[in-house]
């Protein structure tokens, strides 16, 4: 019988990208068996967790080692999440993961939901990643996903909840959280939260959860925002004087433009922004040199690799 | 363009791809907002991927990987005592306090309190042995207490004559990781029964509600040591207690109990009482009465735990026979049966005949004195002789107890940190359908599961076709292992073993559980059963499972009545 009383299976959590997204802090026992944890600002200390959101992206990858590495992203209303399976995950999931990306292929559009492993790593640089390993992996209807956004919002405001009440007490230790009410689940992750992220705002995440709480809703219309406008540069352009080759000032209006449009709050990647200069009439090698040009030039940040910003 | 909402979103889309008619991309965004919950601004990006993909070569290697990146704090973190050397003043460890005192010391001039004492790494890590070091808390933190387990960062080390220790700075931050597990209680200060710890030495003032003389016989038969059993309360709870000296109290006597050990045997935690333990009368006109006490400490089968005695309880039985026994030649009679209470249902056994006519079952008894051993974590009410049990009129609470159904609605993760428990039901949701779910061989000899047709015991077999389902389901922050044998599955499922068996030929083992996944995987479910606890794990044996259907926007406008959001 198991999993062992010991050995308890951890729970999965219910969270958003955004909130995942933005952990640095992580925890890993001393013993070899000893579970690993991502601890987010509100404070989930999340070993395992059950997300959902569209499917965008799935994309082999080939490791050093001669593995194949499948890597995609899911979206919620708060961003994005990254997961990757290799041939060390369970074959189910493997599975899964491949099906669903013959279908998106295919150009179905699908809504996923897994529950999978938090994992963490580190640059050189000190820059911290989270992603997920999925463990399970379905592809759910509407109806599903919006249960999910709604139980996610729900636990998203009990950790806010508890967050504020938190913060006057956690430095009297965990006895006197459990006295200010704050669920037992909980105290773990804030204890360790609170000190490492010291005031980092989590406003955001509120944002979010309103957000969620709409589309559960069905009110699709309060959740449409109007995107970044384009400076009049539209297709006369690209078809007319711009020449592929045109000048490299063009270019580089047009790589910016593309970047505040196309930015959702993370960045753009680098394969959009060459893909969509590509549909412009600038080439791969073109589009390559303008990004690196316009980093040299301070106008973008790359605050992840391959991901890029404007400077404000 | 202004017969949509997606005004300059469709415009992007259409600048990035040329090719794309206006109206596929206003019904991308349509299909997107209707069918899958999606605004605009989430689904653009999607949308021109997806009317690009054939048009654009990819193909690059410089690629993210995803996250978003902090810098990390420069502070140099070990786990072992041994990897820090005298130069190193800003390290992060964890560790657990050996011991902690104060005194007050005389720095530069000045009259300071500072504590120290002895702390352990590795904590955690019970294969290597721990390291021990002296540490100083110069400006002594209230999170320092003896037995705690805390993560001291930005401490420092200090060296003098090559011996290193610890320095806790006035600027170190201390995270309690776990409170001490044996806090220092000064002699005399009484606790309440409802706050002492497993094991240790404590003090108690409490009301007798219970004492009798028992004899323990030792194990390698050299004779028997008279001693004392009985129960203790106060207005926070009640224990059992053994004394090992002669005690002269009566039942209903207020006393203060000063040296006595706690010891914790099975799951249930007993006071024992020896030669430095000192028992004396107590004077409190405000305590709790005897009779306010014993109300109190009345059980319901929920509190059941294995070990316990001295218990008193009111149970409906249900069913009830006599079974006959021969041992050492001579023989004897063993009464058992099921019963039930508001809180849950549970068997009893009985040493003795009761009053009891089997005909006029369910009858209510009142049992008092009588002890709970466990099976499987499931409780046994022990009652060793008839004048244990007071048969009453009827039952004190109000509602009908239908046996064959009765099933008692636990809160998931009480159900999880609990003991187990017969005849419960629990809502929670599904997070893993286990890849070993569907057809089994089991061994006609011991139903062991087959493995690659071999059974462990019994070598080759050819099995017995049976079925299961293993999930695993969740609360707010528990998990428990649920199974369902081949009647709940197939209900379950709603189909027979026929269509079971084809359904997994058809897909294959792996595929055929996929397909569970996808009908069950992130629903509630209400299941009904027993859940089976030993030392090591627990079960719920699921009689029935029932997904229930969730309607996400109720539970989103649930979700902002509950917080108050608007």
């Amino acid at each position: 019988m198991e999993p062992s009383r010991n050995i308890r299976r951890q729970p999965a959590w219910h969270v958003f990208a955004s909130e995942f997204g933005e952990a640095t802090l992580n925890e890993k026992g001393s013993g070899e068996y000893d579970p690993s944890f991502v601890i987010t600002r509100l404070g989930a200390k999340i070993n395992r967790c059950l997300v959902a959101g569209l499917l965008e992206r799935v994309e082999a990858r080939e490791t050093s080692s001669g593995q194949t590495m499948y890597q995609g992203q899911l979206r919620d209303p708060s961003g994005l999440m990254y997961f990757s399976v290799g041939d060390y995950d369970p074959e189910s999931a493997r599975e899964s993961i491949l099906g669903l990306s013959r279908a998106l292929e295919e150009g179905e559009t699908m809504h996923v939901m897994m529950v999978a492993k938090a994992r963490w790593y580190q640059t050189d640089e000190g820059a911290i990643y989270t992603s997920l390993r999925p463990e399970e992996v379905v592809r759910i209807d509407p109806s599903r996903y919006s249960a999910w956004l709604a139980r996610t919002a729900n636990a998203t405001l009990a950790r806010l909840a508890a967050y504020e009440r938190a913060q006057p007490v956690v430095s009297e230790g965990p006895e006197a959280m459990k006295q200010a009410g704050i669920p037992g689940h909980l105290v773990p992750g804030l204890s360790l939260a609170l000190p490492h992220y010291d005031g980092a705002s989590v406003e955001q995440y509120r944002l979010h959860v309103l957000q969620a709480l709409d589309i559960a809703e069905g009110r699709m219309d309060a959740v449409r925002t109007e995107p970044a406008k384009l400076p009049v540069h539209g297709g006369e352009t690209a078809e007319g004087e711009a020449s592929p080759a045109g000048g490299s000032d063009d270019a580089n209006d047009v790589m910016k433009q593309l970047i505040a449009t196309l930015d959702q709050g993370q960045g753009v990647d680098y394969e959009t922004l060459i893909r969509n200069m590509g549909a412009r009439g600038f080439d791969a090698g073109l589009a390559d040199t303008t990004l690196d040009a316009l980093f040299d030039e301070g106008s973008i940040l790359e605050p992840n690799f391959g991901w890029y910003r404007l400077v404000e | 363009m202004s017969d949509h909402p997606y005004g300059d979103h469709v415009a992007l889309v259409l600048e990035s791809c040329p090719d794309a008619s206006e109206e596929d991309v206003v019904k991308a965004f349509k299909q997107y907002e209707e069918e899958f919950f999606i605004p605009p601004q989430d689904a653009m990006h999607s949308i021109i991927r997806k009317l690009q993909v054939s048009s654009t070569p990819t193909g690059t290697g410089r690629s993210p990987s995803g996250g978003s990146a902090r810098t990390a704090k420069p502070m140099r973190k070990v786990e072992r005592l041994e990897e820090l050397t005298g130069e190193d003043q800003n390290v992060e460890i964890t560790v657990q306090l050996v011991s902690h005192n104060v005194r007050e010391q005389t720095v530069r001039g000045e009259e300071r309190t500072i504590a120290f004492g002895l702390l352990e790494d590795q904590p955690y890590d019970s294969s290597t042995p721990s390291t021990r070091w002296e540490y100083k808390d110069w400006a002594p933190k209230s999170e320092l207490r003896a037995g705690s387990i805390v993560r001291l960062e930005g401490a420092s080390v200090n060296e003098y004559q090559g011996r290193r220790s610890i320095n806790v700075n006035r600027s170190t931050r201390v995270v309690v990781l776990e409170e001490g597990t044996a806090p220092v209680v000064a002699p005399g200060e009484p606790l309440s029964i409802a706050d002492l710890p497993k094991e240790g030495n404590v003090c108690v003032v409490a009301r007798v509600l219970g004492i009798r003389p028992d004899v323990i016989h030792r194990r390698d038969g050299t004779g028997s040591i008279d001693v004392v059993r009985g129960r203790l309360a106060d207005d926070t709870g009640s224990i059992g207690f053994l004394s090992w000296e002669p005690l002269d109290l009566e039942v209903g006597q207020l006393v203060k109990i000063d040296g006595a050990n706690v010891r914790t045997f099975r799951d249930t935690p007993e006071l024992n009482f020896g030669r430095t333990t000192t028992v004396e009368a107590y004077h409190d006109a405000a305590f709790a009465s005897t009779e306010d006490l014993e109300a109190a400490a009345a059980a319901t089968i929920a509190d059941l735990r294995d070990g316990a005695r001295d218990v008193r309880c009111v149970v409906e039985i249900h069913e009830w026979q006599r079974r006959t026994f021969t041992r050492d030649g001579e023989e004897r009679h063993l009464w058992s049966g099921q019963v039930a209470d508001p809180s849950g249902r549970c068997r009893m056994s009985a040493w003795d005949e009761l009053p009891i006519d089997e005909s006029s079952l369910p009858v209510t008894v009142r049992l008092t004195g009588v002890r709970v051993r466990a099976w499987q974590g499931v409780p046994d009410i022990t009652v060793d002789s008839a004048d244990q049990v007071e048969v009453l009129d009827g039952p004190p609470w109000e509602e009908r107890i239908d046996f064959a159904t009765h099933s008692v609605e636990v809160d998931f993760d009480e159900l999880a940190e609990g003991g187990g428990r017969v005849g419960v039901s629990t809502t929670g949701l599904i997070v893993s359908v286990r890849d070993d779910s569907g057809l089994i061989l089991r061994c006609p000899e011991c139903r062991r599961v087959l493995r690659d047709g071999a059974c462990q015991d019994h070598g080759p077999q050819d099995g017995q076709e049976d079925v299961r389902l293993r999930l695993v389901m969740q609360g707010e922050g528990s998990t428990i292992s649920v199974f369902l044998g081949r009647d709940p599955a197939l209900a379950l499922l709603d189909m027979d073993l026929d269509a079971l068996r084809a359904a997994i030929a058809e897909h294959g083992a792996m595929a055929w559980v996929q397909t569970l996944r996808a009908r069950f995987l992130g629903r509630s479910a209400t299941v009904r059963g027993r859940l089976l606890v030993d030392e090591r794990s627990s079960m719920f044996m699921a009689e029935a499972l029932e997904p229930l259907d969730e309607d996400g926007a109720m539970m989103a406008t649930e979700a902002r009545a509950h917080w108050e959001v608007a």
